[in-house]
């Protein structure tokens, strides 16, 4: 009974939010080179390297249009590869002195001692480090053998600082499935509080490489997996946005299911696009920086992130979750759109019926 | 006005707090700690000139800067109740000889300017 109310209750809070359209997150593609080759590489992120970095003022001229920013705005950096880029410190400083908070996604490989000081200097305030596993399939996803020691001692430095908001992502795949609990391990040793895991769409080079995929039943354990550490006290541990989970909502997350793309999350991608998460298709594409105003744009676009009615076809057409799920991750609609690319539901379905 | 405080009643209705703490999948979690923004300028007792070469550094913390040609500085730091600063003249007689100093800042809750004096040694 109460939890059926707070299920109404929360779509109803969706539904404010969706009014409000509050830009809280604005994500900047601030380069598209990369210092690693990844063999998931385009599943979340650019891998076209064609792009000249863009120059901080253009980006810092976007962000100007801004008129009213929430109080916990915040600018993430990501890419590519962060760090390869000098200028982030003189970029992060010129946004501090706008009020504005400012944190980095990075694979950790450049993140030594040095940078972390010129960061924090900076005024970065949170940071999130990828590690994809122990240390032989860490770097077999990363292709690069010294990735796992480096990412390592990146999660200490980052984790031994009282100022950052500081979390680990995972992305889990058939290769680390079965480390989950020595991953935890090594990361509560590390002093790490939060670990958040996701799985990989099957986009870019992760599309035709079935190591990279779980199967359903491998997807159900790691809902289990997770549902379980949120009862522990050692470590934060929770499931990213990325889909509607079906019977494992709220278990494995701090709330439910709610895909924020366009909503409240905006980007500024490597070529001036104005769009939400960077793993989005490009063709959702709302307007540019160097054409458009941003905030213009933010306030008057983003129609079919907005209203998702859109997503009725295929698998979504007559799904009897849709009013909790409205089409999974808008990051999950890719090419054709005919179909949702992934259906993280049907999955926890599939292996269900697999115990029978 | 009147939007924010209904999402706000909703949002408790259906859950706690952590709806208004969100993060993309492949994005940061949100920042909500507090830091503090120091600056100021290092120069000497006698002369009276700027110092370059200084190093400034957070006690406890990995945190450090170094005064540039006008014997300017300034970072970001976490806000906490002392915050205790060294002032180390650590380039040997390159930029001259000074005596180091140590500043606790005690209650800070806004950003602050510094004017410090070292001595000639
Ligand atoms: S079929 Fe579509 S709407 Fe239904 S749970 Fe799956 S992704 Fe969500
Ligand atoms: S598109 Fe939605 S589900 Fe995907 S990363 Fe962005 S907010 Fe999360």
């Amino acid at each position: 009974m109460i939890s059926s109310l707070k299920r109404v209750a929360f779509r109803k809070f969706r539904e404010s939010e969706v009014q409000l359209h509050e830009l809280n997150y604005l994500f900047w593609e601030c380069t598209t080179r990369c210092n690693l080759n990844c063999r998931h590489c385009g599943s979340d992120c650019s891998k076209d390297y064609s792009y000249p970095d863009m120059p901080v003022d253009d980006f810092l001229a976007a962000v100007d249009t801004i008129k009213e920013r929430p109080e916990n705005f915040t600018v993430v950096f990501t890419g590519g590869e962060p760090l390869l880029r000098k200028d982030l410190e003189s970029c992060g400083r010129a946004l501090r002195k706008r009020g504005l908070r400012w944190s980095l996604v990075t694979n950790g490989h450049l993140y030594d001692e040095q940078r972390h000081i010129s960061l924090l200097n900076a005024g970065l305030g949170a940071l999130t480090i990828s590690l994809d596993g122990l240390e032989a399939s860490h770097n077999w996803l990363r292709n690069n053998d010294k990735s796992f020691t480096k990412v390592i001692h990146a999660i200490e430095l980052a984790a031994s600082s009282g100022r950052l908001s500081f979390d680990v992502v995972t992305c889990v795949n058939q290769k680390n499935i079965s480390e989950l609990a020595q991953i935890r391990d090594l990361l509560v040793s590390a002093n790490v509080k939060s670990w958040r895991l996701f799985t990989i769409i099957p986009i870019g080079r992760a599309a035709g490489d079935q190591e990279l995929q779980l199967t359903d039943d491998q997807f159900a354990e790691l809902m289990d997996f997770i549902a379980l550490q949120r009862k522990g006290k050692q470590i934060d541990v929770k499931f990213s946005c990325e889909g509607y989970v079906g019977k494992y909502e709220p278990l494995v997350r701090d709330s439910y299911f709610f895909c924020r793309a366009g909503i409240n999350i905006g980007s500024v991608l490597i070529d001036g696009s104005i769009s939400a998460c960077p793993n989005i298709d490009r063709s959702f594409t709302q307007g540019n920086i160097y054409r458009d105003n941003l905030y213009e744009v933010w306030l008057n676009k983003f129609l079919p992130f907005r209203n998702r009615e859109w997503t009725k076809k295929g698998k979504c057409a007559s799904c009897k979750d849709y009013k909790d799920c409205w089409g999974n991750g808008f990051h999950n609609w890719h090419g054709d759109m005919n179909d949702v690319l992934v259906c993280h539901k049907e999955k926890i379905e599939h292996a269900a019926k697999n115990q029978h | 006005m009147k939007s924010r405080f209904i999402r706000k009643i909703l949002g408790g209705l259906s859950f706690t707090s952590a709806l208004f703490v969100f993060q993309a999948c492949y994005g940061t979690p949100q920042d909500f700690g507090n830091d503090l923004f120091v600056e100021g300028q290092v120069k000497a007792k006698i002369s009276g000139l700027p110092i370059k070469g200084i190093k400034v550094s957070v006690a406890d913390n990995l945190q450090y800067v170094t005064t540039d040609e006008d014997g300017k500085f300034s970072f970001y730091t976490e806000m906490i109740q002392h915050l205790a600063l060294k002032f180390q003249d650590t380039d040997s007689t390159l930029n001259g000889l000074y005596a180091g100093k140590d500043t606790v800042l005690a209650d800070v809750t806004e950003n602050v300017y510094l004017d410090i004096i070292l001595e000639e040694k």
